[in-house]
């Protein structure tokens, strides 16, 4: 046991990649997939969570791939990355019960097994790791297999596979522009500082501001993650892809990407921006603070006017990416902490509403929810979950969604930024305006008009496409009512990444062997 | 001089591909990506080279401490100001970094990847349209 602890951080990367080809080989036998797929997921997820308590006692965990010392890969558990390994499994664990009944069987068992496994294990890495290089290439098994994902077939067939084409087009094309840049910069980074482990480069452009040889092209790859954080997490000139990608793909795959995936941008500018480029952030913070300003805007006004509902939950998304670059740039601990708080009620709820807008879809049979109406009384138990997650989202007791918007404002408040947190406010009453709307033309009103559109389908959700939102939809309330554990988390993680001499410590002041 | 020319390569070929990106057919976007993707794995192997610098490996005595064979110095002196393991003095050797190579192996195999994913979409795209103009890709719209 005791052996199989030190080895958490490779476990969780390398047993997705071991299930996807296992899937691929089991193609035959969906039965037997399923049940594997799901016991091996409530492993996983069990298995993170034991890797945050035992970060959480024993500090930060680093186990060196193939015993290189600091010059090779570095796994690197801490608690922003734990914790966020923690969200990805669970998120993933109900996203998998959820597509069982949701998505087509054949595409099912072929390709969806495979490549969600992928993706797990691109996510997992990629908030591991601890060389720069390695995140590229995390990122790369994230693209790939979140693009074949996104063409995945669901019943019923709501989206067209054209528009799957193009929304999947637009986002191979962009995101590989993004790793292009990355590639890039981290390149720049090698040839500046002579490492690719993140607290090497840290502690010698560190030793270099001190002494003041900074080389002023340090600023410019500092600028160059922004872009691709920025492409990654939909920040404001780089968002166009993802209102097109999120409402075409399955919807337990948008629950991914809206809840986790978006969140990887939001994780690299945490690592990169506060472990490597410390001394740059006095140059970038009001640039991701009015970046973030820009995105909240921008999210808030297309998502009032937006008549798709899961197009009008993507630009949710991206207005509410910016609260957690909001977060990020005021900087302060406090702030911080805010942000994370807000990152993981933003997961939680983002999913929740992701998989019942996918329930309600596929039971009106359209996306538009002009088309729908009255269905509080067929299905009042999606009607009382989407209004918790809509009220989350608003940021309305006794929801997560208040706790932390309240945090995250009191912190620009504490920090005097009132101009900007006085522009967020004045959006986050945008956002209560669009989910209330999308929650009326849903759920209240006349039954639609059956006659011009066709009756709703007779087909019910079945059980396994419930209890997942079920579960979310509890812990929105339970983050919302008792959420003292993860502010208390998330400071200790603020803690953690304002000061990177734990970090730095744990990764070099090893024996090299 | 050899290095200038090496720059202004990789420059026209970030040049090449920036502009054939910025065309209307899906499939000189995708030459595009490719150009650029090769040259970003030029410019990664131009930074690799040494005259007598900074040289990033590892020797026989596991990394640290000075070596007499090799002439290198592999500890981060931090309070000296010695940043990456450099050349011991009295040393003067030419040295190519094969970690950037390995760097270039991936991102290569990997470009290799979505290069085949995007021309497969590319070629499905031309079944679903009739066509690789970019502008009739606006089915998705609000």
């Amino acid at each position: 046991m005791n052996s199989l602890a030190q080895h958490l951080p490779i476990i969780l990367i390398a047993t997705p990649i071991l299930m996807a080809s296992l899937m691929v080989l089991l193609r035959s036998r969906p039965q037997f997939q399923k049940v594997l797929n799901i016991s091996v997921y409530f492993v996983l997820a069990f298995l993170s969570i034991v890797l945050l308590l035992q970060v959480w006692n024993d500090g930060i965990q680093v186990y060196e791939v193939g015993e290189w010392g600091k010059y090779g890969i570095l796994l690197v558990a801490d608690l922003l990355s734990a914790g966020m390994v923690v969200l990805t499994t669970c998120i993933s664990l109900l996203s998998m019960v959820y597509s069982l009944d949701y998505i087509e069987k054949r595409s099912l068992s072929s390709t969806y097994y495979p490549l969600f496994n992928l993706m797990l294990a691109g996510l997992n890495g990629s908030f591991l790791t601890g060389d720069i290089f390695n995140l590229f290439v995390f990122f790369e098994i994230l693209l790939l297999s979140s693009c074949g994902l996104v063409i995945a077939n669901e019943h019923g067939g709501v989206t067209k596979i054209s528009d799957k084409m193009e929304a999947t087009f637009k986002y191979l094309v962009l995101n590989m522009l993004g790793s292009i840049v990355m590639l890039i910069a981290v390149a720049s980074l090698y040839a500046t500082t002579g490492t690719l482990n993140m607290a090497d480069i840290s502690v010698k452009l560190s030793a270099m501001s001190a002494a003041g040889t900074m080389p002023w092209h340090v600023f410019a790859i500092a600028l160059m993650f922004i872009v691709v954080f920025g492409n990654k997490a939909a920040i404001f000139p780089l968002h166009y892809w993802l209102p097109d990608v999120h409402p075409t793909a399955p919807s337990p795959i948008s629950a991914m990407l809206s809840g986790v995936l978006i969140k990887v941008g939001a994780y690299g500018m945490l690592r990169v921006f506060f472990l490597i480029f410390r001394d740059t952030l006095y140059i970038f913070q009001p640039v991701i603070i009015y970046l973030a300003l820009a995105t909240i805007i921008v999210g808030a006004i297309s998502a009032v006017a937006q008549n798709d509902v899961k197009r009008l939950l993507a630009y949710s998304s991206v207005s509410q990416i910016g609260y957690v670059f909001l977060g990020m740039g005021l900087g302060s601990i406090y702030a911080i902490t805010a942000s994370l708080v807000y990152l993981v009620n933003h997961a939680i709820a983002k999913s929740m509403l992701f998989l019942s807008s996918g329930a309600i879809i596929h039971y009106a049979g359209t996306r538009d929810m002009r088309k729908m109406g009255g269905m509080v009384d067929r299905f009042p138990m999606i009607a009382l979950f989407f209004l918790a997650g809509a009220m989350s989202i608003a940021g309305l007791p006794p929801t997560g969604g208040f706790i932390a918007k309240f945090v995250l404002f009191d912190a620009g408040i504490t920090d005097k930024y009132y101009f900007e947190i006085g522009i967020a406010l004045i959006f986050a009453v945008f956002s209560l305006f669009y989910m209330f709307r999308a929650w009326l033309l849903m759920f209240w009103g006349e039954i639609r008009d059956t006659e011009k559109y066709g009756d709703y389908s007779a087909q019910k959700a079945s059980p396994l496409i419930l209890v997942p939102i079920m579960v979310l939809a509890v812990a929105i309330m339970v983050l919302g009512l008792y959420a003292e554990p993860l502010i208390a988390l998330a400071t200790a993680t603020a803690g953690q990444i304002l000061d990177p001499q734990p970090y730095i410590e744990a990764v070099l002041t090893r024996v090299v062997r | 001089m050899n290095n200038t020319l090496l720059s202004l390569t990789i420059a026209i070929m970030f040049g090449i591909g920036t502009f054939l990106i910025l065309r209307r057919d899906i499939v000189r976007v995708i030459i595009g990506l490719s150009v650029l993707s090769h040259a970003v794995n030029l410019l990664i192997v131009s930074t690799g080279v040494f005259y007598g610098t900074k040289v990033p490996i590892i020797a026989n005595d596991g990394g640290h401490g000075v070596t007499e064979e090799t002439g290198t110095i592999f500890n981060d002196v931090l309070s000296e100001n010695i940043l990456a393991p450099i050349l011991a003095p009295g040393h003067s050797v030419a040295y190519v970094d094969p970690l950037v190579q390995a760097l270039v192996l991936t991102a290569i195999v990997i470009s290799l990847a979505t290069t085949a994913f995007i021309l497969i979409l590319a070629y499905r795209i031309y079944e679903e349209y009739g066509t690789t103009d970019i502008k009739e890709l606006r089915r998705l719209r609000g």
